[in-house]
């Protein structure tokens, strides 16, 4: 066992060596509790979750071997916290802390199930005992996550044991650099981080600009609001991050790499930080990697905490110690980026793709997806579905599959509206378009865009302008203020939408909209500003009426804009029973026992009250 | 919606890569159909200074580096099936290329954002002049933010300070529509030494250089920063921040000594104080004796 030590490897022979060891150790019967800890499940209090599992390791103990693991996101996040128990690979969900004795007790000194912590399919009622029973994951291909929920991310030795950093020696015993950039560009990989520009020709083009010395980046930024697929790669498997720096820093020739990570994510960066360390002793970073001519060491920076820090130039500055704000990009950070010289940025899921595809090949990845789109993605499905979280899908699924399938449709019975997919700056995509393909170009056509994976679903109940201007406030909010367009262009539009949503707007205010629009476009600095009017843009393109409604007829029709629709009392539904009566502040409501109330529209306030209140639901929008 | 191929755009191709290495020195720019050639990385507006073609700028000034921040001086490059528009203050030219100044995109463009412009500074009088120059006669656009005195953030200022001067006294503060240029904590800086060369390099005449005689201050509004000045022996009239003589003394080589002595009078008194030595020495010479030599 003297391999599995700290002794640094000085060879691809001694750490293939040691995965033999490894997986040779870690046999199909050890029985193994994982809680998630994903921050899904985080919040619902699965840190706590693990502690108990691991007391009641230590109390009961002994005779068997019991293995309880904090994991990555597995994504389905609704019915969280999740625990898997292997061997059986038996899901548990919305698993609580009364409930750890129980399992303890059922499945693993028994192996028998629990029953009542099963999932149940909503449709069949049928129960599910593994996650290949459940749509959500059935539908799902897990190639970035492939280790999220697998691998102990503080353990560099779980990820060796699944064939982690097989693809960098590989790369180092047997690839040129040049074969590596080819075999990338064979996958036809392109960037997860919103861009979508293919990965190869970044690499191909910093490998070949002048100056040394280079640098590569992984950009761990996220800054979406709502979004945390970056984070759950950080958290849940660092070292595919590190791996696939190592490769690409291999291929472009680079020997210093920095992780920006965003400032709200201590865990990752924890990890990371214990990662890295890891990797170090090991010898798979720092000098002569695997006893190779290959040297390469990465360093954290943690973000400066604005959106705007995760555009690629403005990540640099910030890593220079400069103000995160964004540069003219005439002269591309491949050719003079971080300190002036050759970089190569990618996306957190970028980095994370790389083994694999070395592992399986270029050919096998472009085998998965579309024709421009190849392997898989990941999203963060939000909104009004029955199941979100965390999903992987093979590029080139239809949107209505990742809503009705995964996400298992519209909660609470409503009909779906729309899906915002990319970001705050990405668009709305209506119920006419569900059936389009998830896959770069597709998005983009339907005047949205994949961006890094955001997907907030909506239903018939939320109103298209508000959702323009929430997006268009928070664009306006995190501009950086440099350039005029942005700044002021973002300021002039939110004025506009705040005026339509009071019900103050003016016939001509859309196409002012739209010449904003085209103005922000084309002479913003950087793409937070040129792409900042997607939302308001796919919005009038697809719901133009219900901007003719607030304008024109000053009237909200999903009835969420206070002052565009009034409270009425449904005279069948009254019980006459006075809630309402006594809970309005304005005393607008009449009514006696057994006479039905009415709700004087004069004296209203339109502060929903009475709607909020009432058991009957005999208080009606209108 | 193209602002995806925008960014792409602005990739460097491999083919194009290869051209401007292997291709000649001296690229030629083709601007409104008019040929100049210029050095390689000159900018589309050296280039149109050589073609006689006004472009409006704002940011833009010869001394200091290009933020390209206003963005008012945008231009339509050719891109061979659609124009993509760029900043001719900054754009390098790397090869032979052919811009657009006065076509309708361009033109939009340039106006849209002088446009916002003058809603965030309706009173500067440098900005309505150069609007009108640019035909331009008024904005559309109510005022919707808050601007500190008419600052359009063009950033000049916070350059000159940082870049000339350094000193770096003033910088930004805030982000988005709350993006001002200040002082640390929007407090005086101490750093500022008084030279006025923020004011001086303002293209809206929002700073100003402020003289608080009983104080025997400067004060550079509106950052409220002070500084010392020093003050003519003879008439009391303020000559200039005593930091920047200070500093001038260690940046040009003369004679310490004279140069205070130089330095004690404002430019008024000295020159009638030379005026007063000439005559003398004149009077002196008619008697033989040598002039003195004042300096
Ligand atoms: C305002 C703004 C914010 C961005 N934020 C992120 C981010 O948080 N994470 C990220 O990977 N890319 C972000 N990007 C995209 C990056 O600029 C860059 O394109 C990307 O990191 C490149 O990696 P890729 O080629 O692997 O996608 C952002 C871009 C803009 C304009
Ligand atoms: S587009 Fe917005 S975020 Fe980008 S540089 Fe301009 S002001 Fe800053
Ligand atoms: S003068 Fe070119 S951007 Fe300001």
């Amino acid at each position: 066992m003297t391999v599995l030590g700290n002794a640094k490897l000085r060879s691809t022979a001694e750490l293939e060596h040691m995965q033999e060891e490894l997986r040779a150790r870690h046999t199909p019967s050890a029985k193994c509790v994982r809680v998630c800890t994903g921050p899904g499940c985080a919040v619902k209090g699965s840190p706590k979750l693990y502690e108990l599992f691991c007391e009641a390791v230590e109390r009961t103990g002994a005779n068997v071997e019991i293995e309880a693991k904090s994991v990555g996101c597995h994504g389905l996040c609704e019915c969280g916290p999740i625990v898997l128990i292997q061997p059986g690979n038996i899901f548990y969900q919305k698993v609580e802390e009364p409930d750890i004795a129980e399992i303890f007790r059922e499945t693993i000194l028994g192996d028998r199930v629990v029953e009542k912590l099963l999932y149940e399919n909503p449709a069949t009622g049928q129960k599910a005992v593994t996650p290949e029973e459940i749509t959500f994951y059935k539908v799902q291909k897990r190639i970035a996550l492939a280790g999220n929920g697998l691998i102990e991310p503080t353990k560099i030795t779980d990820y060796i044991a699944e064939r982690g950093y097989i693809a960098l020696a590989k790369v180092i015993s047997s690839m040129a650099p040049e074969e590596v950039v080819s075999e990338v560009e064979a996958s036809g990989l392109r960037g997860r981080g919103g861009g979508g520009f293919p990965t190869a020709r970044k690499w191909h083009s910093c490998r070949e600009a002048e100056g040394l010395p280079k640098y590569v980046i992984c950009n761990g930024d996220e800054g979406d609001p709502g979004a945390f697929m970056d984070r759950s790669i950080m958290e849940g498997n660092p070292h595919s991050v590190i791996e696939g720096m190592l490769i690409g820093a291999y291929a472009i020739g680079s020997e210093q790499g920095y992780i920006y990570v965003r400032n709200e994510y201590p865990l990752a960066v924890e990890h990371l930080k214990t990662a890295i360390s890891q990797a170090r002793e090991m010898g798979l970073l720092g000098q002569n990697i695997l006893g190779s001519a290959f040297s390469f060491d990465i360093r954290i920076n943690r973000g400066g905490g604005a959106f705007v820090c995760g555009e690629s130039t403005a990540l640099m500055a910030s890593l220079e110690g400069r103000p995160g704000e964004p540069r003219a990009k005439y002269i591309h950070t491949v050719e003079s980026g971080f300190r002036g010289k050759p970089t190569n940025l990618n996306n957190v899921e970028t980095w994370a793709n790389i083994p694999q595809i070395i592992n399986r090949g270029g050919e096998w990845f472009a085998g998965i997806g579309t024709e421009e789109s190849k392997g898989t993605k990941v999203f963060s499905l939000v909104g009004k579905v029955k199941n979100t979280g965390l999903v992987e899908v093979p590029m080139g699924i239809t949107l209505r599959r990742i809503v009705e399938e995964i996400g298992g449709g519209i909660a609470g019975g409503k009909r779906f509206k729309a899906v915002q997919t990319g970001g705050p700056s990405g668009g709305c995509i209506p119920a006419e378009h569900l059936d389009a393909r998830v896959d770069f170009d597709e998005l983009t056509k339907l005047g949205s865009m994949m961006g890094s994976g955001g997907m907030i679903v909506m239903d018939e109940d939320t109103c298209m302008v508000r959702v323009a201007k929430y997006f268009t406030n928070f664009l306006q909010k995190e501009s950086c203020g440099k350039c005029t367009p942005c700044r002021e262009g973002l300021s002039q539009m939110l004025h506009i939408l705040e005026r339509i949503t009071k019900g103050e707007g003016e016939v001509g205010d859309v196409e002012e909209l739209e010449g904003l629009a085209e103005l922000l476009e084309g002479t913003a600095l950087c793409a937070l500003g040129k792409t900042a009017a997607n939302p308001i843009m796919s919005t009038i393109r697809y719901f133009r009426d219900e901007y003719d409604a607030h304008i024109k007829e000053k009237r909200c029709p999903a009835k969420e804009c206070r002052g565009l629709f009034r409270y009425e009392i449904d005279p069948e539904a009254c019980t006459a029973c006075g809630i309402c009566l006594k809970n309005c502040p304005a005393d607008a409501i009449t009514g006696e026992k057994k006479v039905s109330h009415v709700i004087n529209q004069e004296k209203c306030t339109l502060c929903g009250m009475c709607w909020e209140k009432c058991p009957f639901t005999a208080v009606l929008k209108v | 919606m193209h602002a995806l191929r925008d960014v792409l755009g602005e990739m460097p191709l491999h083919r194009s890569v290869k051209g401007i290495r292997k291709g000649k020195p001296v690229p030629t720019v083709t601007i409104d159909g008019c040929k100049v050639e210029v050095e390689k990385d000159a900018t589309v507006l050296d280039a149109a200074k050589k073609a006689g073609v006004w472009i409006p700028t704002l940011c833009y000034h010869p001394a200091v580096s290009s933020d390209a921040s206003c963005r008012l001086c945008m231009v339509e490059l050719d891109r061979g099936d659609w124009r993509q528009l760029v900043t001719a203050c900054n754009y390098p030219v790397r090869r032979d290329i052919v811009v657009y100044v006065s076509s309708e995109g361009a033109q939009q463009a340039r106006h849209g954002v002088m446009e916002l412009l003058l809603a965030r500074a309706p009173e500067s009088q440098e900005l309505k002049a150069l609007a009108e120059r640019m035909g331009v006669k008024e904005t559309h656009y109510p005022k919707v933010t808050e601007s500190q005195r008419n600052c359009i953030l063009c950033g000049l200022c916070v350059q000159v300070c940082e870049e000339i001067i350094g000193q770096a006294a003033i910088g930004y503060a805030g982000r988005g529509v709350d993006r001002t240029v200040a002082a640390p904590f929007r407090q005086p800086s101490e750093d500022c030494i008084g030279c006025g060369a923020c004011a001086a390099i303002c293209p809206v005449g929002t700073i100003k250089v402020r003289i608080h005689k009983d104080e025997q201050e400067v004060e550079i509004s509106p950052f409220k920063s002070r500084a010392k000045l020093l003050i003519c022996e003879e008439c009391g009239a303020p000559i200039i921040s005593m930091q920047v003589s200070e500093q001038a003394l260690g940046k040009v080589e003369v004679n310490c000594e004279e140069f205070r002595e130089r330095v004690r009078l404002c430019p008024k008194c000295r020159r009638s104080q030379t005026a007063g030595r000439l005559k003398a020495a004149t009077a002196n010479k008619e008697n033989g004796e040598r002039a003195v030599n004042w300096h």
